[in-house]
């Protein structure tokens, strides 16, 4: 097609279509056309799943429709679809094909989130030849970008585009070089992504759930340990506004980790911080832990309802709607009370306070023993001690022995991975992937023979309420016992497969990383 | 990618005009389009402002050389032009030499799916290789009439062809060079058609406007957006839409980003 290749330079500020036309000669040379504007907008999930994947999804809209497109970052194929209108929330209700396949798949439980707007205007000018024909195309482009969070949109600078007229490479080379060396205008940068991004001070990936705090490892312990509760901080308090309207569930869920892990930290890598602002604060984050946990299992139950429905027979799937509809209806009812209290004097003076204490120049209290130590010394001392508890209590497990050793392991077991989690950025990173990694398999076996139980007695009580309620509701409780009994299997199962899965973390390969890493430091650095 | 082929056994029936409008009209809605002139006379390419010469034209035909090569730009974003070259008289003698000749446009044009949403062929008058050729490559044909005797007996002629060579592909016939003080015009169009062909309700007026497209030398469309003749075509091409699928309108700019 006509737009074979394109290069394009920025312009000062005050250089219009007009000026450009005339420093191309005038109107005998250059002719300007049309003027017409249009809108690109740029989605994301708040954890930039597509960017993580190098992508870009932007919709274009003109008076001519509108055009979904999915890019690569870098060059390569975009998948497209045209003429749709709005734009949904969820992927799975973009428009049928391969784009909407790749989205589904990336976002999962992620809602779409527009990241920027960039309002486009375009004059389109063209270079004749002395026989009057069209030799090379241009487009001045003006562009302000606008995000929610800005008050004023910014204005990008503007910009000349050359489309070379296919058969008149030759010109476009020579206007390309006038450009360059002539006028010596700078060339415009390829991707308006990360332009605009950086016009409405954002940066691709600046959000991640995943931890992962650069230390040094003769900071000081507290210092260190500040550091990582700031940034989990930061994590908890970006996630409140998501999770207050509810756009998805995997708000919530992040800003429920970043408490767990707050706690984790402040009980974990003891005698660092102050005895009396550890007690203060693990209270005070147990508290958040309980208002957000109703609503998070809720979340999971809808989560979950689409693979229960495949989980039954085909004649039975409909069977569950009455249980869809009471958990919708428990979902707002709880989701109202979280809103309220995420806003609440409690939660505003938490905040507050807890910045205070990561901001300050000295902490109130007693310092704790270890705060002047260097973090690595502390980090591993705490991983070693925590991996030969989780090995202790692991080997003791046995298979027709009580729940609760299990249960207990799966606790020690998150505390391990918190631990590894916060500390990592001492390590090798490739050994640190393989622990956590092993790590998390025998996490997932142990979630599964505490979670299935849980989510079956959750649902007994389900079904007997609704047996109380109302006698018509008698196929969504047998729909729900079938659930039960599926769901206890699948638990069993997890039960026959945990000496397999501790038999791999306990894999003599990982033994010797676990020593080498944590033991031998502790050992060089006393 | 479609492929619509206009074309009519006799000339000088508004043939390249058609072709020349539609392009323009289909590449303003921001379908990427090529012309394809294959008329020795090189109507299409004069009035693009492109000269009728193809470098290795038998090469090409035989697909020993790239369509890519030979494209020309036009004034208007996203339309393109594959020239005329007068070698093009010779067609049939060059499609004549590869192992399936009535199949060899469509050949030629495959490898520019990628490139192109819409080739508009300008048919050369006559049936011949060349005219089986597009028959085969087209996805629908538009068959520009003016109404006359001789032109609808031309019009069975060609359906009597494609019946007779097993020939699917859609025919939209469309009355042109409609002169409406023509008594005669008025009873043809009124006299229903072939029923092997649809008939299109659109008809292109007789019009200087239209015949100034040599001085200007531009569609229409583009110089006389709004005249009857302008406007006739916009009507002719969304007729044209609604019938041959896959070419509704693309947001323009929808190749920058």
């Amino acid at each position: 097609m006509s737009d074979v290749t394109a290069d394009g330079f920025l312009l000062p500020q005050r250089f219009d279509a007009t000026r450009l036309a005339e420093s191309l000669g005038g109107p005998s040379a250059c002719l300007i056309d049309d003027t017409s504007t249009f809108e690109v907008r740029f989605f994301d999930s708040f954890d930039w799943r597509l960017f993580q994947a190098g992508l870009a999804l932007l919709r274009i809209s003109s008076p001519q429709g509108t055009l979904l497109r999915l890019k690569p970052l870098e060059e390569g194929e975009a998948e497209a679809v045209f003429g749709f209108e709005p734009m949904p929330a969820w992927p799975a209700d973009l428009p049928p094909g391969d784009l909407r396949e790749k989205v589904v798949d990336l976002f999962e439980m992620r809602v779409l989130l527009q990241l920027v707007q960039v309002q486009v205007e375009v004059t389109e000018l063209r270079v004749l030849n002395e026989d009057g024909k069209t030799v090379v195309r241009l487009q001045y482009m003006r562009m302000v970008c606008s995000a929610p969070h800005l008050d004023e949109p910014r204005t990008l600078w503007p910009r000349v585009r050359l489309l070379a007229v296919r058969g008149y490479e030759t010109e476009l080379q020579h206007l390309s070089t006038h450009f360059a060396d002539e006028q010596e205008w700078p060339r415009a940068p390829e991707c308006l992504f990360s332009e605009a991004m950086a016009a409405i001070g954002r940066e691709g990936g600046d959000y991640s759930s995943k931890l992962n705090v650069a230390l040094h490892p003769e900071q000081m312990a507290v210092d260190a340990l500040r550091k990582i509760l700031r940034h989990l901080l930061e994590t908890l308090e970006r996630n409140i506004d998501g999770t207050r309207a509810a756009l998805d569930s995997e708000f919530l869920h992040d800003l429920r980790v970043a408490t767990r892990r707050t706690r984790s930290a402040l009980t974990q890598v003891k005698r660092v911080l102050p005895d009396a602002v550890v007690e203060d604060f693990k209270q005070r984050f147990a508290w958040v832990g309980q208002i957000t946990g109703p609503t998070r299992d809720l979340d999971v139950f809808l989560l979950e309802l689409p693979r229960y429905r495949a989980s039954l027979p085909e004649a039975m799937a409909g069977d569950l709607d009455a249980l869809e509809e009471h958990l919708h209806a428990m979902h707002r009812s709880e989701q109202g009370k979280l809103k309220r209290k995420l806003v609440s004097p409690e939660m505003t003076a938490l905040l507050a306070d807890w910045h205070a204490v990561l901001e300050a120049e000295t902490l109130p209290g007693e310092p704790g023993w270890f705060a002047d130590l260097p973090i690595s010394h502390v980090a591993s001392r705490r991983i070693w001690r925590m991996y030969k508890r989780v090995l202790k209590a692991g080997r003791a497990v046995q298979f027709d022995g009580p729940p609760e050793q299990m249960h207990e392991l799966r606790k020690d077991c998150k505390k391990l991975r918190y631990l590894i989690e916060f500390f990592r950025g001492l390590y090798p990173d490739k050994e640190i992937k393989r622990l956590v990694k092993a790590l998390k398999v025998l996490l997932d076996n142990l979630g599964d023979f505490q979670d299935l139980e849980v989510q079956a007695d959750k649902l007994r009580d389900f079904a007997r309420a609704f047996k109380n309620d109302d006698p018509r509701h008698l196929p969504t409780v047998m729909a729900i016992g079938a659930l039960v009994a599926d769901l206890l299997r699948h638990q069993q199962a997890a039960h026959v497969r945990f000496a397999e899965c501790f038999a791999a973390f306990d894999a003599p390969e990982n033994r010797e990383i676990y020593a080498r890493l944590f033991k031998e430091t502790r050992r060089q650095a006393s | 990618m479609k492929i619509l082929g206009v074309y009519n056994i006799k000339g000088g029936v508004g043939k390249t005009a058609t072709a020349v409008n539609v392009a323009h009209l289909a590449a303003q809605t921001g379908l990427r389009t090529l012309i394809w002139d294959l008329d020795p006379q090189a109507a299409a390419t004069f009035y693009l402002r492109v000269k009728p010469k193809v470098k290795g034209s038998a090469k090409l035909i035989r697909g020993k050389r790239d369509l890519d090569d030979v494209l020309k730009g036009s004034d208007y974003p996203l339309l393109d032009l594959l020239p005329a070259d007068f070698s093009y008289r010779n067609m049939d003698l060059m499609l004549g030499e590869n192992k399936k000749p009535a199949l060899q446009l469509l050949k030629l044009l495959r490898p520019l799916s990628k490139q192109y949403d819409l080739v508009v062929l300008d048919c050369p008058p006559s049936i011949s290789l060349v005219s089986e050729n597009i028959f085969r490559a087209a996805d629908a044909l538009l068959l520009p009439t003016i109404p006359t005797t001789l032109s609808l007996r031309t019009m069975a002629q060609l359906l009597d062809f494609m019946e007779g060579h097993k020939l699917q592909t859609p025919v939209y016939a469309f009355y042109s060079m409609v002169d409406r003080r023509k008594r005669l015009h008025h009873d043809v169009i009124a006299t229903p058609g072939d029923p092997r062909c649809t008939v299109l309700q659109t008809v292109i007026p007789y019009a200087s406007e239209v015949e100034r497209m040599g001085l200007e030398r531009r569609p229409v469309t583009d110089y006389a957006r709004r005249s009857p003749a302008g406007r006739a075509y916009q009507a002719l091409w969304d007729e044209v839409c609604s019938h041959v699928g896959g070419l509704s309108a693309r947001p323009a700019y929808a190749s920058i980003f």
